[in-house]
């Protein structure tokens, strides 16, 4: 089954268009990357899709049915996102951050958060079990009550996974998130995608290191100034001279695996 | 009503809307590329009329000439008063509390206000003509007789217009036309529209934000001035506390206008003033609501206006010009 | 002061031994201190406070002993005494040094005012020159200490009925001290209280006492909150003075009114300038159907609940109406709106007169002769004596406002930790993350504003009865006395943003310093100003830092003795 089914998404800025009729559709479980050069309309993308801009023209639908216009009902629907520059709520500790991603799951409103029924006490114990849990699942449920900018970098990367689990989506958007990671961060970073996909969330992640990309995806689409170059199995993507074209610049000269130059980035 | 009286309350309007958006210049160039909302720019502008006010007082070579002569000196005194204010306000209390949580500058901006105010009530130093005597007092605690223009009001047409209030157009003009220049034809003037885009990238590009900032600080403070200077003659008295309404005022001009935008906020300022004098004017010839108009509802409907615009139009009639910091 | 922060003694001396001469010397200094207040300082009565009489200590002599005192307990600890180390975790020696400096400045400022006012040393008397050689001895003695800062592990937890006592024994402390000062009679005694307070609160500080009582709150949250409601409810049995409890009431309606306001800017990052008005809404509303016969709805009162939903039910609506076209745009746009709303309430009600409007609110005559609340046949105006202790008519409200209080601690400390809070904090974060987390931003923050509304509304009503008149001119945006809404959110920001004693404490001091400290008389605004911008840039987290709060603003220092401090100082 479809879980998204974006269809010519368009987004213009005054006379700049910056996403130009992008369709992508992603199936139940599956991984796909999103790359592109710097400018490519990548991010632009994800805020179409997430609500927060709303596209010029196109439309896009999750689980056959039309995604809400609001950033907090696109994630009452189903759909959560990270951030390329990490944006975390960095006063609170990393287990109220999560139960902030829980928001959406939990219904407690004012009055039952003064009278704390036995309902209100059950549904915040069990929040903060699923918190923890999924600290535990993301590798960082030992630093529960530490604030989260006393993270370090992979840390809050990985918060802000778990942060996004916690709304229970079914679909995950992450925006570059092995940015300014280590090998091994990079390897752990695979693994939680992996896992994630494991739980039943399908997956799309912008990312520029390109064997992190090929490493997981089921699926490749290639962005352009805006538009949709390429889309296919990661081979495919990879061998593909346009691909090579679009991130050397120039005709590609040196043939298939000339892509993994993007590498580093 | 008559046409004339429409007119009359209409050119009133538009005298005191120009007063207001001299002075929302200034909230609006520093809002554009600081994102804060300097409280103290009302004060700027009180201290303004006070210095021009205080020139008067004491150089008594000025009481011999045509106050068309001494203005000059006046306006340069208050814009040198508000200026010297503005920037140290920036350098001192604002600056080092840049990258600061949010509410950090904005409490230092009402403290800031409290003190300028306070500082004027308690120790300004003032001489008044009494009884044909001029006698030096300390601290503006009741209402500051400002000196009058001399000669006869222009009639045109029926409607009655001050000199005072000419005075005030003729500052908006020349203000609106420098400015203009200034930020189309000027280095500064693009690198002002650079940094209000995106203060970052400026840096990168080599601009000195800083620099800017402070010149920011610095027009919006001659407007200020310019702005006392008129209102000091306009209602022929200037008290301590003057610029907290007279600031309020010019940010909903400046938000009417579009923030960030210097043309949006004259143009919200001569919009703010209209909708004031023709509500407090027009009401009082309709029954049903004639107790309503009347000058002491016209902040009321102000403040109407301001909430109308959020409502309808929140990026201003001109569209913000801001770097989104969201 | 002890916060300079030396590794070694301060003033030299040979080292072998130092330590235990300086420590024999503070203790002796501080005991003839101590018996020093038994004696006269001077020989006339004329010194405020009569310090003439030997054999027990009066006036300012009081502040010195107690502080001496709290020295000889401290040098217990620095002697390792069982039971008094648990008061220095970090070291005793900076405690020592900052009380040293508490007892040589309260002592030195009274001994110094007498020779000043009345002119001359001359005035001194032997008692005087004991002190004063005895508070010096003492502070030379304290800096001469060898450091002995030390990190403190987090003290175990004791036995429950020992934390509750110490509880209680803490709270009941602090009302024994907050009655003091809110009672000292004259001008002297007030400084002295207040220079002896701060220093001795600073070298606290330093000694590591706050953080084990904070974690020891956060363990017995029941307890404290019993405790401090019990404390509360005591002071009107202590305090029966006409003056001083009428003072207290308005200190209480003034606390109440800035935790309501810091749902809205501690919790939820809203600035809002005009919040006075919303005490304002509700106190008009509460004059109106209070029966007054200068209301415009004269006859029968309300019954005080109705009167109560009334008052909450127009704040909230006027601040729903304020706050819905405002909350959707720029965060920075509120400040300005509620400013102008501010303003424009009280113009609008200043001109409802029926001259230049409808006739609701008398304009700027107000409304006056309230009569006193009647509830369940108790009438607040009359006195009442309940086991021989007497309630007069600003007790009566007092003992209301410390309800009204417990139920607004009891409603900020729940929802502050809920989902709504949690919400409401990670907006204050970053606005964009929090909608991406699915909190639906603007409904939130129109929540806060309602709640907080509300909760002004309620104390307005109530007010509305303890002041018997409302005018246009109590609710300002700024003027020479509280409440005005600069001094509310000056209460929330200097007493610590998102905390619920912070405001409270704020309040206090804001309401009773001008109180007490007339020679201010006009440069109290100007030195107000002052304060605002000098704590923007000094101590930006208020004087009760949250902990969060605190992290933000002194990220550097902080990160350093980040392990340390871990209790959680939210309370």
């Amino acid at each position: 089954m479809t879980v998204l089914d974006a269809r010519g998404v368009t987004m213009r800025f005054g006379g700049l268009t910056a996403v130009k009729g992008v369709d992508l559709s992603v199936a139940e479980g599956e991984i796909v990357g999103l790359i592109g050069p710097n400018g490519a309309g990548k991010t632009t993308f994800f805020n179409c899709l997430t609500g927060l801009y709303t596209p010029t023209a196109g439309e896009v639908r999750y689980r056959g049915s039309r995604l809400p216009a609001r950033p907090h009902e696109v994630t009452r629907a189903g759909v959560a996102r990270t951030f390329q520059n990490i944006r975390l709520f960095p006063n609170m500790t990393v287990l109220e951050n999560v139960l902030v991603g829980r928001h959406v799951r939990m219904r407690e409103g004012l009055f039952s958060a003064i009278g704390r029924s036995p309902r209100y006490r059950r549904a915040e114990r069990e929040a903060r079990e699923a918190a923890r849990e999924l600290l535990d699942f993301a590798g960082i449920g030992g630093q529960a009550s530490s604030l989260a900018r006393n993270l370090s970098y992979g840390d809050q990367r990985r918060l802000e996974i778990a942060r996004a689990m916690a709304s229970g989506p079914g679909l995950l958007l992450l925006d570059e998130p092995t940015a300014g990671m280590n090998a091994r961060e990079t390897r752990q970073a695979r693994d939680l995608v992996l896992a994630i996909r494991g739980r039943g969330v399908a997956v799309v992640v912008i990312e520029h290191d390109m064997r992190f990309i090929f490493g997981v995806c089921d699926r490749v689409a290639v962005l352009t100034q805006g538009e949709k170059l390429v889309e296919g199995a990661p081979a495919e993507v990879r061998a593909d001279e346009r691909v090579i074209a679009a991130y050397l610049g120039t005709p590609a000269g040196d043939g298939p695996g000339g892509a993994a130059r993007g590498e580093g980035d | 009503m008559t046409l004339t009286e429409l007119l009359q309350l209409t050119t009133g309007g538009v005298v005191l809307g120009a007063m207001y958006g001299l002075i929302a210049v200034g909230y609006t160039m520093v809002y554009g590329i600081v994102q804060l909302i300097n409280f103290a720019h009302g004060e700027i502008f009180m201290l303004g009329a006070f210095g021009a006010l205080f020139v008067y007082a004491w150089v008594p070579a000025l009481h011999e000439i045509s106050l068309w002569l001494a203005l000059p000196i006046m306006l340069a005194a208050g814009t040198v008063i508000s200026v010297v204010a503005a920037v140290a306000a920036e350098r001192f209390a604002y600056r080092p509390l840049r990258g600061a949580p949010r509410l950090a500058p904005l409490i230092t901006a009402i403290g800031l206000a409290i003190v300028l105010q306070q500082l004027i009530f308690l120790y300004a130093p003032l001489r008044e003509l009494r009884d044909d005597r001029w006698e030096t007092t300390v601290g503006a605690k009741q209402p500051q007789l400002f000196p009058q223009l001399p000669g006869e009001a222009l009639q045109l047409g029926g409607v009655t217009v001050q000199w005072a209030d000419v005075l005030t157009l003729g500052f908006a003009v020349v203000a609106m036309l420098g400015l203009a220049y200034f930020v189309r034809r000027t280095r500064t003037g693009r690198a002002m529209q650079a940094a209000a885009q995106d203060p970052d990238i400026a840096r990168l590009m080599g601009i000195d934000v800083d620099k800017i900032i402070v010149i920011a600080f610095a027009i919006g403070g001659a407007l200020a001035a310019a702005a006392g200077l008129a209102h000091g003659l306009r209602y022929g008295q200037i008290t301590f506390d003057m610029g907290f309404i007279a600031g309020l005022k010019a940010f909903t001009a400046a938000v009417l206008g579009g923030i960030g935008n210097v043309y949006g906020a004259m143009l919200g300022g001569i919009v703010l003033g209209v909708v004031e004098s023709l509500a407090a004017g027009g009401l009082s010839y309709v029954d049903a609501v004639q107790q309503f108009g009347g000058g002491a509802w016209k902040d009321v409907w102000a403040f109407v206006v301001l909430i109308l615009v959020l409502l309808i139009r929140p990026r201003g009639l001109l569209g913000e010009r801001t770097g989104d910091r969201a | 002061m002890s916060g300079a922060g030396a590794r070694r003694a301060i003033v030299p001396a040979p080292a072998a031994g130092r330590g235990t001469v300086a420590r024999a010397l503070v203790t002796a200094g501080a005991a003839v201190s101590a018996g020093s207040t038994f004696l006269p300082w001077t020989w006339t009565a004329s010194f405020p406070g009569d310090l003439t009489v030997a054999g027990y200590p009066g006036g300012n002599q009081v502040i010195t002993l107690v502080v001496a005192l709290v020295m000889l307990a401290y040098c217990g600890a620095a002697y390792g005494l069982p039971g008094l180390r648990a008061l220095a975790p970090r070291g005793a020696t900076p405690a020592l040094r900052a009380l040293a400096l508490a007892l040589a400045v309260s002592t030195g400022y009274v001994l110094a005012a007498i020779a000043i006012t009345l002119g001359g040393l001359v005035n001194w008397v032997p008692g005087s020159w004991v002190a004063a050689v005895a508070v010096l001895l003492t502070l030379l003695a304290a800096l001469a200490l060898p450091d002995d800062r030390r990190d403190a592990p987090p003290p175990a937890p004791g036995p429950r009925w020992r934390e509750t006592l110490v509880v209680f024994a803490v709270l009941l402390g602090g009302l024994v001290l907050a009655d003091y000062g809110l009672a000292t009679e004259h001008t002297e005694q007030f400084i002295g209280y207040v220079l002896a307070l701060g220093f001795a609160v600073r070298g606290l500080g330093v000694s590591g006492l706050p953080a084990v009582i904070s974690a020891l709150i956060a363990r017995n949250r029941v307890a404290t909150s019993v405790a401090a409601l019990c404390a509360g409810l005591a002071f009107a049995v202590i305090q029966t003075s006409g003056a001083y409890t009428s003072l207290a009431a308005n200190v209480l309606i003034f606390g109440a009114v800035a935790l309501g306001l810091n749902i809205v800017v501690g919790l939820s990052g809203l600035l809002d300038l005009g919040y006075v008005a919303f005490l304002g809404v509700g106190a008009y509303a509460g004059a109106l159907v209070s029966g007054s016969t200068f209301s415009r709805f004269t006859g029968t009162p309300l019954p005080f609940w109705a009167a109560v939903l009334i008052g909450i039910a127009v704040a909230v609506l006027a601040g729903v109406v304020i706050g819905a076209p405002t909350l959707r745009v720029r965060g920075d746009y509120l400040a300005i709106v509620t400013l102008g709303f501010g303003e424009i309430f009280r113009i609008v009600v200043n001109n409802l007169d029926g001259v230049s409007g409808p006739q609701l609110t008398n304009g700027p005559n107000g409304i006056p002769n309230i009569p006193d609340l009647v509830i369940f046949g108790y009438d607040f105006g009359e006195e009442h004596t309940v086991l021989g202790v007497t309630f007069g008519r600003f007790t009566n409200y007092y003992l209301l406002l410390v309800l009204v209080i417990a139920v607004m601690v009891f409603v900020f400390a729940r929802v502050g930790d809920s989902r709504i809070g949690r919400a409401w904090v990670a907006i204050r974060e970053d606005e964009v993350a929090a909608q991406a987390m699915g909190v639906n931003t603007f409904r939130l923050k129109l929540l806060a504003f309602a709640l907080g509304a509300a909760m002004a509304g309620l104390a307005g009503t109530v007010q509305a009865h303890v002041t018997t008149t409302v005018t246009p001119d109590q609710y300002q945006f700024l003027s020479t006395a509280p409440p005005n809404s600069a001094f509310l959110l000056a209460a929330v920001v200097l007493g610590g943003m998102g905390t619920i004693t912070g405001p409270l404490l704020g309040g206090a001091l804001l309401f009773v310093i001008p109180e007490k400290l007339e020679f201010f008389e006009d440069k109290q605004l100007l030195l107000f100003g002052l304060t605002l911008i000098l704590m923007m840039r000094l101590r930006p987290e208020g004087i009760v830092p949250n902990r969060r709060r605190q992290l933000e603003f002194h990220e550097e220092e902080i990160a350093g003795r980040e392990g340390r401090a871990v209790a959680g100082v939210g309370a």
